[in-house]
């Protein structure tokens, strides 16, 4: 990736190589590779493990991805990211109360999911635009504001679908609805490949794959170069005779948007729609996924999404297996807390600039 | 003033100490159990007693028939206590002052209250109080979310004017 | 005397915008009272019990405000350090006032060492205090869990096996505090027509506050406002900004420690691994409901929010229940508000930050121009 212009030693181009890969992320990779070599020693499955990851990479990989919009526009790490997520929910639910089923219900959801994601997303990038600089922190309370005011919603909202709410009342969806019959596993199962205890769900990678090249596409438009001059030099960006609030603002719709299918790629992987206080716990692990990855609070590119989400859900799910099979002790959960906190306050930590 | 300052900090330090330590000793708390029982020691046997009242200060802690037991919780290492004891119908009560010392980490006592009138050592009638142990099958899920919204969300759980 | 009128009108609606927030909550409350049904009595013993097992945590957030670090999310810190003098405290058996009192003096170590840690970290990560002492209390969560759930029993010695979980280490879900279940509330109560005074855990606010009024006035105190107005300023005079919001992170995980612990008291029982999750959160929004801004707090909005605040929460599962006949709905509604007023408060900063700033840069322009015409 990096074409260095001068010749440098070995040494010096593994210690460049190093100091860009940064110290959180070699501890952590060094972490998963341990994990990786330690999981046959103590009796777990290695192709199942493998199996595993690549599954939890395919459904929360979408999410990790509606990062890089925002970043690239100066807006931050999105945690607003539940605001997508209730547009994807919205399509969802519309989705099967509407009666569609099997794989039709998934294109549904993503077409009825969009104008909400259109709609929330311009009006969550209207309001960044009037606060720049304080985006992060309004981000997190928009996101939960949102959360807490569709816990309302999913039980006025009339819908009627018997799997959907509640038996005894009639009205109120549900907390969590299964997908089964609907779109459960509709891209997994889509040219999956077995191998032993290896299950490929190539779909689900083909679809991510599909969403990336289209935002790399994306980067590499005129539309996208701007965003990224808005990003890393607003004030250069409008000297040029960008309309840098336009650029913002698009890129918070498209972050929500992916937002939206994100979820929707989540539940199709999960086999659930989590609904009420579910979306509140979704925007820190993502958030710490494409800063595991490399990207910074400004800065963020496709590889960074993949490899971000492959070492996050790799510790994830290989830890509870293997401390489980070591020591008797899950402590799974905290190391997770741990790291995925600590990583994104390493990312705070780091000096960027700040004021614009 | 940087060593006056030092000074001011230890002597600070030195006080929350002194204070937490005799918080610790003032605060400790215990409880007591008064056993109205039979007691065999050393080949004597001390039989129980018609009724006995327990005070601590003013309050009546336990009215003990024979083979009742009572309790009372206090702080410090000693508790004061007077006995009403009622060995026959009609007959009048006689009354027994006390004060008992307890080991600090001893959270329960057991004292044999005829034993103690009887005026038998300490080791005769005092013993340490062993809950008993109720073995439970399942662990609780210690449920550890980000947000533990789900439930605790309120404030007054729990909460009483 | 026209223009006088005029200018007052504007002033009125400045208060307005100004106080929006606060004047939307009394709203809310004066259309919940009826609707909900309580009666006046049992309504002002609510109030006073929560005054009292409140206030003093929500105190604890006005002196990183004074040194311009916004709204600490980390108080959540102090809570924890709280709670683990309070587990420590009752497996020592120590009841009553002493076992608060020694808890407080025990969570003073660990509020002052978290404290230091949030207290450095804010200050590498200047201009987004907010986000990040949020980030830092899920954080300290993690290392909390991993204190409480694990090494509470092999390496911190936990005798009782009523707060110990049956696998032999770590803490239940619930540790019981009855022994020291309202003990400062009820040492000098005072019942007045059926409502309880907590009149102890009245004094001690009151000391509080009158500590914080003697903070501000002291070189610490004065310093602290001066490296919240202008960190550059204060730099030049002289003025070590970096310690000086350290000790201002410092005392206030101290204070929310105290605060916990008076907080939990009053509850009689403590839920080991939520009691804190959400206690930052309303004690920001009460505090913001009562007037206060990410830059601007005094005492009075405290005691104002809690009230506020505080009846919004009771009143509206009851109300909730009656309009839309499910509590749950009123439930919902009071976490919405909540979440929403701080919105609301982050959005009305934010935008004021760049008013100022915007403004600020006309005046430089215009002086600009006036050089230039000379």
């Amino acid at each position: 990736m990096s074409e260095l212009t001068h010749n440098p030693t070995p040494l010096e181009r593994i210690q460049s190589a190093f100091k860009s890969f940064g110290l959180p992320r070699m501890i952590i990779a060094g972490m998963l590779v341990v994990l990786l070599v330690a999981a046959p020693f103590v009796g777990a499955n290695f192709w199942m493990q493998i199996t595993n990851v690549i599954n939890r990479f395919t459904w929360n990989g979408v999410l990790v991805l509606a990062m890089v919009p925002m970043v690239h526009s100066g807006c931050g790490l999105n945690f607003g990211l539940p605001l997508g997520i209730i547009s994807g929910l919205l399509g969802a639910t519309l989705s099967l109360e509407l009666g569609f089923t099997g794989p039709m219900s998934f294109v549904m959801a993503i077409i009825l999911s969009t104008p909400f994601a259109i709609l929330l997303g311009a009006g969550y990038g209207w309001l960044l635009n009037k606060i720049k600089g304080g985006e992060m922190m309004i981000a997190t309370y928009v996101g939960f504001s949102s959360v807490s005011f569709m816990c309302m919603m999913w039980l006025l909202l009339p819908y009627h679908k018997p799997d959907m709410v509640w038996g005894y009342a009639g009205t109120g969806l549900r907390t969590t609805i299964s997908l089964e019959g609907y779109y459960d596993q509709v891209l997994a199962n889509f040219l999956q490949i077995k191998i032993g205890d290896l299950v490929i769900p190539t779909g689900s990678i083909l679809f991510f794959a599909l969403l990336a090249f289209l935002m790399w596409a994306f980067l590499h438009t005129k539309t996208g170069t701007a965003m990224t001059a808005v990003g890393s030099n607003p004030t250069f960006a409008k000297a040029a005779g960008i309309n840098v609030d336009r650029i913002r603002l698009l890129s918070v719709v498209m972050s929500t948007w992916l937002g939206a299918i994100g979820i929707l790629m989540y539940q199709q992987g999960f086999g659930f729609i989590q609904l009420y206080m579910a979306p509140f716990n979704m925007a820190l692990p993502a958030v710490s996924a494409i800063l595991i990855g490399g990207a910074s609070v400004n800065k963020a590119s496709i590889t960074n999404v993949v490899i971000g989400t492959i070492l996050f859900q790799g510790i994830v799910t290989m830890t509870p297996t293997v401390m489980n099979n070591m020591i008797h002790m899950d402590i799974s959960e905290v190391l997770r807390m741990v790291v995925s906190n600590g990583m994104i306050l390493y990312a705070l930590t780091r000096k960027t600039e700040v004021n614009r | 003033m940087n060593r006056r300052r030092l000074f001011f900090g230890i002597a600070t330090v030195a006080v929350l100490i002194a204070i937490a330590a005799c918080m610790m000793v003032i605060g400790r708390g215990h409880t007591m159990y008064f056993d109205n029982k039979k007691l065999e020691y050393e080949g004597q046997t001390v039989d129980t007693i018609r009724r006995i009242n327990v005070f601590v200060g003013d309050e009546q802690v336990a009215k003990l028939s024979a083979k009742d037991r009572g309790m009372a919780t206090f702080t410090g290492q000693t508790l004061k206590f007077r006995l009403e004891v009622i060995r026959e119908k009609g007959r009048d009560s006689e009354f027994f002052d006390y004060t008992v010392k307890v080991p600090y980490g001893q959270d329960g006592t057991v004292l044999n209250l005829p034993a103690m009138i009887e005026g038998l050592p300490a080791e005769a009638y005092t013993s340490e109080f062993v809950p008993i142990v109720t073995e439970e099958e399942v662990d609780e899920e210690i449920i550890t979310d980000d947000f533990g919204l789900s439930e605790d969300m309120d404030m007054d759980v729990g909460a009483e004017g | 005397m026209k223009k006088s009128n005029a200018s007052s009108g504007k002033k009125l609606l400045s208060f307005l915008g100004a106080n929006s927030v606060t004047i939307m909550f009394v709203i809310i409350v004066a259309i919940c009272i009826p609707l909900s049904g309580f009666s006046p009595v049992f309504l002002i013993n609510e109030i006073i019990t929560r005054m009292g097992r409140n206030i003093f945590l929500i105190l604890s957030l006005l002196i990183p405000i004074m040194a311009g670090m916004g709204l600490n999310f980390g108080m959540t810190l102090g809570a924890m350090a709280g709670e683990i003098a309070l587990i420590l405290v009752s497996d020592w058996q120590i009841w009553g006032i002493p076992g608060v009192v020694l808890a407080c003096i025990l969570s003073i170590p660990i509020s002052a060492l978290m404290g230091l840690m949030c207290g450095k970290i804010l200050n590498a990560s200047k201009g987004r205090e907010m986000i990040t002492s949020y980030i830092i209390s899920f954080f300290t969560n993690g290392l909390y869990q991993l204190v409480v759930l694990y090494m509470m029993g092999p390496i911190i010695p936990i005798i009782h096996n009523s707060i110990k979980l049956p696998r032999g280490y770590g803490i239940r879900q619930t540790v019981g505090l009855l022994t020291m279940r309202q003990s400062l509330d009820n040492a000098l109560a005072l019942r007045v027509g059926g409502v309880k005074i907590p009149i102890l855990t009245f004094i001690i606010i009151a000391l509080m506050c009158f500590a914080i009024v003697w903070f501000r006035r002291t070189k610490l105190g004065q310093d602290m406002r001066a490296v919240g107005q202008d960190m550059d300023v204060a730099r030049d005079a002289g003025i070590n900004v970096e310690r000086t919001r350290i000790l201002s992170i410092i005392i206030s995980t101290v204070l929310a420690g105290f605060g916990m612990i008076i907080y939990l008291q009053n509850m009689g029982d403590m839920a080991t691994y939520s009691a804190h999750s959400q206690i930052g959160m309303f004690c920001i929004a009460a505090l913001l409901v009562g007037g206060a801004s990410v830059d601007k707090a005094s005492i009075g909005n405290v005691f104002l929010g809690v009230v506020l605040f505080h009846l919004m929460f009771i009143l509206a599962p009851k109300a909730g229940g009656v309009i839309t006949g499910d509590e749950m709905i009123g439930e919902y509604f009071r976490v919405f508000v909540s979440y929403g007023v701080i919105t609301v408060a982050l959005v009305m900063y934010e935008t004021k930050k760049r008013r100022a700033k915007a403004s600020m840069g006309e005046q430089l322009e215009a002086e600009q121009r006036e050089e230039d015409a000379r």
